[in-house]
């Protein structure tokens, strides 16, 4: 590549990598500056750590960023596995089934997605209604609580729902490529279907399953509406409670709504260094 | 102890109402004996070869390894090791790593597998290398990787899929005496996929010759050049003359004159061949008078196409025999050299 087509391709990106670096690090840094308590709209231009004190003093902040690591950790852990096993089921199938029915999910919103996952799990839902109906339960509301619950089960029902197809078609690619013919191989070689798997195909894979897993632990360690539709009232994950913080009337709550954002962003960045390493580690086995 | 191979009435189909890949092949591979399967690409050979290994089942016929079937017995405990065509060596594990698996996968002591990988990388002077990572290795380096590999876990049969194919020509040539000197002394009963009628020839005890799916032929190299089954085959080893004729009592009228053979013929429409390499520039016997009509220079022997009254023929003499073009020579075509085919 010549140096002038170097530049002609910066140019042609020019836009794009322009309101992208705008939305994204001037978004944070706004984000930042406010938490640092400047706001010059409500006449503070003083710059503290108070927010970040009053966030990571209170009970309420520890509650949350327990819970939404739980839910976003078991979300992604239980999509991942279940991605994995569809994957290896599926990937001798030459397709078109399988191809349907797991890129559906994909182009269904997310708000839909919960909807649809309320409509069927909720106590006067269809699964109540036809566990009713087959005598498991004797009324739909003695359905077990599976919504707006303690252990957020709606909430990583829908994440699964949603993200195993994802995860399920990165993983189903790489196991199309070279770690088919790999397998082959381990197979001549004598290893058994779970010596191949372990030594072969999962190390061939692990950087796809380990890159595809870390987006959506990102994804739902960060979004806001799965959670606040289908999520109990107390403790809300972090993103609904950065949400209803930023709601608040007084505008003097703004540094703390913003202290939550930039340490969902410092959390989510931190967990991602650490897993990616681990990627890494894996690949190489 | 080397093993007996036998193919009996092997068929396979990819698609229930497609053609077959493989049509009712039979062969047998004696102990420690090196065969070729030789084809064009999609002739059925590596079909055949994966039949053998496990990786597919026949839809007919049977697979016997000293007398034994072996169909129910997965892949993985055939004791079949494969080379394919391309290394495909495990990316994430070292040159030593890669060798020492199927040693690994079968719970080897730990000491005796690593002498076993160190032998074996010797083998395929691979050993300064062991823990290179398979991407810093070049193609043919990964290759003796592969080999090495396949050759440690001390495998039954040795079936190897065009694993030459993807080198250069001159690593090619190298790596087909190492494959050849590796065979012999480890006394290994293989098979080895081939489109490449000159790598079969030197390397194999005997050849199957495929087409379509199709055994055409099975016997030693020699027999492919010196008595060919059918003109197609004759066709694939580089045979371009052929004579039409009708035999009767030992001699066969064609299109150059009456020429006389030296094996019994059958009465009836033949075509006669006779290998380039074969003719002769003298008189005699089953002579005729030619004219040169191309030469080509091809450095250890000059390709000539002779005009004769009736037919064309090709020659490979030797470089110091120089003719020119338009040149009067006499042709002779030993009777011994010619070989008749039923038309």
């Amino acid at each position: 590549m010549t140096l002038g087509d170097r530049t002609k391709i910066v140019l042609l990106l020019a836009p794009a990598l322009l309101v992208i670096g705008v939305l994204f690090s001037g978004g944070l840094a706004a984000a930042l500056v406010q938490s640092l308590g400047y706001l010059p709209a409500i006449g503070r231009t003083e710059v503290s750590f108070a927010a970040y004190r009053e966030v990571l003093g209170s009970r309420d902040f520890l509650d949350s960023l327990i819970l939404t690591l739980y839910v976003a950790g078991a979300s992604t852990g239980i999509s991942t596995v279940l991605a994995v096993l569809a994957a290896l089921s599926l990937r001798r199938s030459s397709g078109r089934v399988s191809a349907v029915v797991f890129q559906l999910p994909i182009t269904i919103p997310h708000l839909v997605a919960a909807v649809g996952i309320a409509l069927v799990v909720s106590q006067t839902g269809l699964g109540a209604r036809l566990a009713a109906a087959l005598g498991l339960i004797g009324e739909p509301r003695e359905f077990p609580a599976l919504l707006y619950d303690r252990y957020s089960i709606g909430i990583i029902l829908t994440y699964v729902w949603k993200e195993v197809p994802f995860i399920a078609l990165v993983v189903l690619a790489a196991l199309r490529g070279v770690a088919g013919e790999l397998e082959e191989v381990a197979r001549t070689l004598g290893a058994s279907a779970w010596q191949r798997f372990w030594y072969v195909i999962f190390p061939v894979i692990a950087p796809g399953v380990v890159a595809a897993s870390l987006i959506v632990f990102a994804f739902t360690f960060g979004a806001f509406e799965i959670p606040y539709l289908l999520g109990q009232t107390y403790p809300t994950i972090l993103p609904v409670m950065a949400y209803n913080e930023y709601r608040a009337l007084d505008l003097g709550a703004r540094p703390v709504a913003m202290a939550i954002n930039v340490l969902i962003a410092v959390i989510t960045a931190a967990i991602a260094a650490a897993y990616l390493r681990l990627g890494r580690d894996l690949g190489r086995g | 102890m080397s093993v007996r191979l036998e193919l009996e009435g092997v068929s396979h189909r990819y698609a229930r109402d497609g053609d077959p890949a493989l049509a009712d092949l039979s062969i047998s591979v004696e102990p420690g004996e090196l065969v070729a399967l030789l084809g064009p690409s999609g002739c059925g050979k590596t079909t055949a070869l994966k039949v053998v290994a496990g990786l597919l089942a026949p839809t007919a016929g049977d697979v016997r390894v000293d007398g034994r079937s072996v169909l129910g017995t997965p892949p993985e405990r055939r004791r079949a090791a494969m080379v394919f065509q391309k290394p495909l060596l495990f990316p994430h594990m070292d040159v030593a790593a890669n060798v020492g698996f199927g040693l690994r996968m079968r719970g080897a002591p730990k000491k005796d597998s690593a002498s076993r990988v160190r032998e074996a990388l010797r083998q395929v002077q691979m050993e300064s290398l062991a823990n290179r990572r398979p991407g810093e290795l070049s193609g043919g380096q990964q290759q003796r990787v592969a080999l090495a590999r396949a050759l440690v876990t001390d495998p039954q049969l040795l079936l190897m899929d065009e694993p030459l194919s993807a080198l250069d020509a001159n690593l090619r040539s190298e790596m087909r005496d190492l494959v050849k000197q590796l065979q012999r002394d480890g006394g290994v009963t293989a098979v080895f996929v081939t489109h490449d009628q000159e790598e079969a020839v030197v390397l194999a005890d005997r050849i199957a010759l495929l087409f379509d799916g199709v055994l055409q032929m099975y016997d030693r190299p020699q027999a492919f050049y010196d008595r060919p089954a059918s003109r197609a085959v004759a066709g694939f080893f580089g045979a371009t003359n052929f004579l039409e004729g009708r035999a009767a009592n030992g001699t066969v009228r064609t299109p150059l004159g009456k020429l006389r053979l030296a094996r019994p013929a059958p009465t009836g429409d033949v075509v006669l061949t006779i290998r380039p390499e074969a003719l002769r520039l003298e008189g005699g016997e089953n002579s005729f008078a030619a004219r040169i009509a191309s030469a080509t220079y091809l450095g250890t022997q000059v390709d000539y196409t002779l005009e004769t009254g009736g037919a064309r023929l090709r020659a490979a003499l030797p470089p110091h025999v120089r003719l020119g073009v338009g040149e009067e020579v006499t042709v002779r075509l030993p009777p011994e050299s010619l070989w008749t085919l039923e038309r």
